[in-house]
């Protein structure tokens, strides 16, 4: 125990400078860097596909309110709107073809009823060029803490559109464990849809100039997902996520149809497409993130595989490059394969029976998608951040051509291209 | 396009608090901040103020981590270290801390710098025997000096190549900053204790509060236990940041004059003072003293407790 | 060329990777400086992610993975 002596020249001097740094005016001014509770999230996208196809201005906003404790509540708006012309299903021919527009409605004129009809070129695909929808969505989330380690969630969508009205819910429950190191999560969904095509839904598998109709048809959609998060390392996080999900109801795109071929490849008729009423589908999602210094590799890889036979691979990497003063670079690269629905083909054939199911839109065809993609951030300020990113997005189907006399020289199922811009704009306060 | 889902699938690095009843009026309130265990003693069992004191406390300390770590991206300190020669605003709270540091510099006669960060390069302790070359170190003397800062408040610019950062007393700050918070709200006894940096505003009705300040030496735990009522009390420490080579022990406390580090520094300093950022700086300076710690700690007429 | 794993098979696998001595992998509470970083969250994005998802919902029969849709859309 040292015997106290009154404090030196140099004790006072940094007593002095003590109270000045602990002061009252130092303390009240620390309000000014309080949490910013506010998230607005905006984003601008144009996507655009080649040939006169499809092409969306798509708007979307997004506000989260921290509550404090975790306690977040969010909202988004987006509003799609399309128009472009769209495939209907049927095959290229050598001579011309007249569909109605959209394929849902009669070829034939229909008391009381607007007909447009379209004519295709002789050798192009059939694509419906009056194709416009416009969609309004929205989604609420909230998420809270229940205890320490434990995380709640749940949420709602909701969007209309002419034909389509989906009305779906989810909750999730996560819990920590291992110091944070590892978190366990479980969700689940519920969603409901209402589907009325214009004109009326076609009865599946009908023949098109039939013009058979039936009602409002429903479908409703069940998920579950379960998933654990890891931090492998200081700079490395690994998530695993396991997902399944079971659809029943009328699934089939009421506006698509069927090319019906003799065995020359010349058109005979035209069918509507029929899908199973069910459809179970389960996927398996892989993320890693790794840092390394300021760069940022974010890798994933996911297996898909349902019930309706197709089976799909995505890899998808994305590599943030940090250019110092708050600009960054960030490269995408996405490569995507599936194989074709058990039902799926490029038409039917005149000779046999119809199938029992049957479709020949190329989102159920066997392809591989490739996208390549940059995306430049600025920093604005201390809470706002503005992104611009430009990707193109190619798709490039395993089934192009027949051997069928009548289709010699013709592309059945075009390469897609489709550019996709996207300008965002965040800012907390 | 819900995107609530993937808060379930979080960042489990989410930080949280956990309260937690010592004795029968006692409640402790313990998280992690700024690389350390933290905790607050408030002598109360009233569970229900509790629970808005800790939420306080705790988030007092993650906004000044927040605020000033160098670790992170958008703090203040590495906006400023990005600044590459351009002049940077700062508000009153980073104004009032360069300050400090700007008046420590001086009060310590040059040997306390807040711009010794870049010795990082060549200085790693980690126990093993990699000393760096004498012409590595003299290189990176040119950008050591908080006289090379210009400093004038609002502004601070930082030239090309140096850095800032207020590691050296950043803890104690937030623990007297957290005590005066809690004090506002609180009218009985409270005790911040961030890693071993502490503050107090009274004593429990009880008794002193009875602190150990753990300070390991070669081959035996020689725990300090100290009966602490009010102010700060800090401990400054060599033992386990360091490099051998050739017998000779190179301690982390380093001569920003030379570049090199301080010979013969005490294994361990704690200093007992009114407040936790002068017990600290009281114990840094004492440690930048090398040999003479112990004799300028006399000379300064405080309460202290050295180990060597 | 493409190796085909069984679906039940590459879970099992990865799983196992990412539990098996999830006792001994991880950091200390203080080592999170690198992960509090927003570009190290999970979805640094998600405006750019949502987005993405319902365009390649659109495109493509696979789906979500890592979240809810939230809800589907007239166009698949």
């Amino acid at each position: 125990m040292q015997l106290k002596r009154p404090p030196s020249a140099l004790h006072l001097g940094l007593m002095a400078a003590s109270c000045a740094l602990l002061s009252p005016a130092a303390r009240v001014q620390a309000a000014d860097s309080v949490e910013q509770p506010f998230e607005l999230d905006s984003a601008l996208l144009y996507y655009k596909e080649n040939s006169g196809r499809v092409q969306t201005i798509e708007p979307v906003v997004s506000l989260k309110k921290d509550f404090g404790d975790q306690r977040i509540l969010g909202g988004t708006f987006t509003v799609d709107s399309l128009s472009g012309a769209t495939p209907n299903g049927a095959l290229p021919s050598r001579k011309p073809q007249t569909f109605a527009s959209p394929s849902s409605t009669s070829l034939i004129p229909q008391p009381g009823k607007k007909t447009t009809l379209y004519t295709i070129v002789p050798g192009n695909l059939p694509q419906d060029p009056h194709f416009k929808e416009q969609r309004f969505a929205g989604d609420a989330d909230w998420s809270q803490p229940l205890g320490l380690d434990n995380t709640l969630s749940f949420g709602g969508h909701a969007s209309t559109e002419h034909d389509f009205d989906s009305l779906s819910v989810h909750t999730d429950y996560s819990r920590d464990f291992n110091e944070k190191n590892t978190t366990l999560s479980a969700g689940v969904s519920e969603e409901y849809d209402q589907i009325h095509a214009h004109g009326g839904n076609p009865v599946p598998g009908s023949d098109y100039e039939l013009y058979e109709h039936e009602g409002g048809q429903t479908k409703t959609v069940s998920g579950a997902l379960i998933g654990v998060t890891q931090i492998m390392a200081r700079n490395w996080l690994m998530d695993l996520n396991y997902t399944y999900d079971h659809s029943e109801g009328y699934l089939t795109d009421p506006y698509r149809i069927l090319s019906v071929l003799d065995p020359l490849g010349s058109v005979t008729g035209y069918r509507y497409e029929n899908r199973p009423d069910s459809r179970g589908r389960q996927g398996l999602y892989w993320v890693n993130k790794v840092a390394f210094g300021t760069t940022v590799l974010d890798v994933s890889y996911r297996r898909g595989k349902d019930s309706w036979g197709i089976g799909s691979d995505t890899v998808d990497a994305h590599l943030r490059i940090d250019l110092g003063r708050g600009v960054y670079l960030e490269p995408h690269l996405r490569w995507y394969h599936q194989s074709a629905a058990d039902f799926y083909d490029l038409y039917l054939s005149a000779a046999t029976p119809a199938p029992q199911f049957m479709s020949a839109d190329p989102r159920l065809a066997a392809f591989i998608g490739t996208t390549a993609g940059l995306k430049l951030g600025v920093t604005i300020g201390r809470y706002g951040e503005m992104s611009l990113r430009l990707e193109e997005y190619e798709q490039r189907p395993s089934d192009q051509s027949s051997a069928l006399p009548q289709l010699q020289g013709l592309n059945l199922n075009p390469n897609l291209t489709a550019t996709i811009a996207q300008l965002s704009w965040r800012l907390q306060f | 396009m819900s995107t609530a889902a993937r808060m379930a699938v979080a960042a489990p690095s989410a930080p949280d608090f956990q309260i937690a009843v010592r004795g029968d009026a006692l409640t402790a309130v313990c998280f992690t901040a700024m690389a350390s265990p933290c905790e607050v003693l408030l002598e109360t069992a009233d569970m229900q103020e509790v629970a808005e004191l800790a939420r306080a406390a705790a988030h007092e300390a993650w906004r000044i981590e927040r605020k000033f770590s160098r670790y992170r991206e958008d703090s203040v300190v590495s906006e400023i270290n990005r600044s590459e020669g351009n002049p940077v605003a700062v508000d009153q709270e980073t104004a009032a801390l360069i300050d400090y540091a700007a008046q420590c510099h001086a009060l310590s006669e040059g040997r306390f710098d807040v711009t010794s960060g870049v010795l990082r390069g060549c200085w790693r302790f980690d126990g093993s025997d990699r000393v760096p070359e004498v012409a590595a170190v003299a290189r990176l003397l040119p950008l050591i000096g908080f006289e090379k800062l210009q400093w004038r408040s609002p502004q601070i610019t930082v030239p090309p190549g140096m850095e800032v950062d207020f590691g050296g007393f950043g803890k104690e700050y937030a623990v007297d900053r957290v005590l005066a918070i809690l004090c506002t709200q609180f009218p009985g006894a409270v005790l911040v204790n961030f890693g071993g940096d502490l503050a107090s505003n009274c004593a429990p009705t009880q008794a002193p509060w009875q602190v150990g300040v753990e300070r390991p030496g070669t081959d035996r735990e020689a725990r300090l236990l100290l009966e602490f009522s009010r102010g700060g009390l800090a401990t400054s420490g060599d033992t386990h940041r360091f490099l051998e080579r050739n017998g000779t022990r190179y301690g982390h406390i380093l001569d920003v004059r030379t570049g090199w580090p301080v010979p013969l520094v005490p294994r361990s300093v704690t200093v007992a003072a009114g407040s936790c950022v002068e017990a600290g700086m009281l114990a840094t300076f004492a440690m930048l003293q090398g040999r003479g710690a112990e004799d300028f700690l006399e000379a300064q007429g405080v309460r202290y407790w050295s180990l060597r | 060329m493409r190796v085909r794993l069984p679906l039940r098979v590459l879970i099992g696998w990865i799983t196992t990777l990412s539990l098996c001595g999830c006792q001994t992998v991880g950091i200390k509470p203080w080592q999170h400086d690198i992960l509090a970083r927003p570009a190290m969250s999970l979805v640094s994005d998600p405006m750019a992610a949502a987005i993405d998802d319902h365009i390649y919902f659109s495109k493509e029969a696979a789906s979500g993975g890592r979240n809810f849709g939230g809800g589907g859309c007239g166009c698949n």
